[in-house]
């Protein structure tokens, strides 16, 4: 059971380090679930690209006699996963409530935020050619992902638009989005270049702040301040091919077996997801983890995402927050925290009605790394 | 943009040695896999055992896509044409395309393997041209 979700100030916050939003997160989480920090015996950790926070938490946190401690790291898809070992804790009794926290704080003032991720060179060594010649942070390589796509089925960048502007509409909805101006297709198509066939419109934002969720017992949540949000199924997928030669590069995920395994766990099928919280580090994360996943043959993400069922009132409630794109960048905890608001109820402006089954991917490294967790309301839920 | 900066480690000295006599090196095993540079065992059978061999230079197109910044100097941004080629001998290998027209590529196209290097102080860097 997820009892807890704490959540920081989010985006251009300045002046504070990772593991200062990280330990706040988690007191937010504690205070959210109505628990004291004490009541905490576990504690997973993890960081983003300017590291920070580490199991030194326990200490800042003044946690004492943990059961469980440990840093996690798989890079966008840790927060499912840490949901996972989580769970699996809390069921063999080796911990009874587990905090999950990601903070990160790359952004600095004057200083844009294109430059944290995108000019990072090892100047020696295999990493350091890889950077001379030219191959510089994830915008290229998920872009070299996705021509592929493009060139094999199709797959058009007004197509990945409407997945941008969808995200935005839903940004609109939601107080903690840092991105709510709306955007239009012709908007989207005359954004800049950052790596052609990605616009600037169809990369993530990058933001400051820490989230932290709290995984318990059925037996405790039933007793705490929150609607009880059950982890129905997981599974992980790591294909272990990166920087190598792999047909399946930019056509097939991890997601297209994790995806299966984590509602088979679940014993739901996708006619019974009623929200979907999809990692978007791109549009075309969105695209592909959607034909992964079943929501549409392979090679019709395309299609499918310019056919009108995205965005407030469309048929699929995809990235509900705005995701990514257009609400906040902390990796995967972004589609894990709006999972749990939506699970719960608690969405406002921007509920869905209908939210017994929530589905959430976390996607890490340029397709390297996939985790799915199966949350559900408990209505109908064992 | 051309090639920037890079020095060599432990585990690239030789393979930049060959990059300065213009070759592209890969690894082999005894059962006779190629298998990327950076490779510490086989990628197909984990054979330990592996050796240098040099690539023959041809490669074909498996994904492109330009990259678009602007000079150190300033200016009107600039693009850079960035590509995964497949080698004949079967690794992939990531860099940048040189001469290239960005409203000419195609998936498939026969490529082959140059060297550019940063300036004469550093070591030089695979690239690909159009065969």
């Amino acid at each position: 059971m997820i009892a807890g979700l704490g959540m920081t100030d989010l985006g251009k916050v300045y002046g504070r380090t990772p593991a200062d939003f990280a330990a706040e997160a988690v007191r937010l989480a504690a205070g959210d679930a109505g628990l004291r920090l004490a009541d905490i015996d576990g504690l997973l950790t993890s960081s983003g690209v300017t590291g920070g926070v580490s199991v030194d938490l326990q200490r800042d946190l003044g946690l004492t006699d943990l059961r469980l401690l440990s840093h996690m790291q798989s890079y966008g898809s840790t927060a499912a996963a840490m949901v996972q070992v989580a769970s699996l804790a809390v069921m063999s009794g080796t911990a009874s409530v587990v905090a999950c926290v990601f903070a990160d704080s790359p952004l600095q003032p004057e200083r844009g935020a294109g430059a944290v991720y995108g000019t990072r060179r090892a100047p020696a060594g295999w990493w350091g050619l890889l950077g001379a010649s030219g191959v510089i942070g994830a915008n290229p390589m998920y872009a070299l992902a996705a021509r592929r796509h493009m060139d094999r089925y199709g797959t058009t960048t007004e197509q990945f638009g409407h997945i941008a502007v969808a995200q935005r509409s839903w940004a609109a909805l939601n107080p903690a989005a840092q991105l709510r101006e709306p955007i239009t297709l012709a908007g989207h198509q005359a954004s800049r270049w950052i790596v052609d066939p990605f616009r600037l419109l169809d990369c993530c934002l990058v933001s400051n702040g820490g989230i932290a969720v709290i995984v318990t017992t059925a037996e405790r949540a039933a007793s705490l301040a929150q609607p009880p949000v059950h982890v129905l199924g997981w599974a992980q997928s790591h294909p272990g091919h990166y920087l190598r030669r792999q047909p399946d590069f930019g056509l097939v995920t991890g997601a297209a077996t994790a995806g299966p395994a984590a509602l088979e766990m679940a014993g739901v099928t996708l006619a019974d997801v009623d929200v979907v919280q999809l990692y978007d580090c791109y549009t075309f994360t969105v695209l592909v983890t959607l034909e992964d996943y079943g929501f549409c043959e392979k090679g019709e993400g395309g299609p499918f995402a310019a056919s009108g069922v995205l965005g407030p009132g469309g048929k699929l409630l995809l990235n509900t927050g705005g995701g990514q794109l257009s609400g906040y960048y902390m990796w995967g905890m972004t589609p894990l925290s709006e999972a749990v608001i939506q699970a719960r109820g608690q969405g406002g402006d921007r509920q869905a009605a209908a939210h017994d089954v929530v589905l959430v991917s976390g996607n890490g490294g340029v397709l390297d790394h996939h985790a799915t967790l199966v949350l559900g309301s408990g209505a109908g839920a064992s | 943009m051309t090639v920037g900066p890079v020095e060599r480690d432990a585990a690239t000295a030789e393979f930049f040695d060959a990059t300065a006599a213009g070759s592209f090196l890969l690894r082999r095993c005894p059962a006779g896999h190629f298998s990327e540079p950076p490779a510490a065992q086989c990628t197909t059978c984990a054979s330990r055992s592996l050796r240098w061999e040099a690539a023959r230079g041809g490669a074909t197109l498996v994904s492109w896509a330009v990259a678009w910044a602007r000079p150190a100097g300033g200016g009107e941004p600039q693009p850079t044409v960035l590509v995964i080629g497949e080698l004949d001998e079967g690794p992939w290998w990531w860099s940048q395309l040189v001469d290239a027209d960005p409203a000419n590529l195609a998936v498939g196209q026969r490529l082959r393997i140059e060297f550019r290097r940063a300036g004469e102080e550093h070591e030089s860097v695979p690239v690909f041209a159009r065969a």
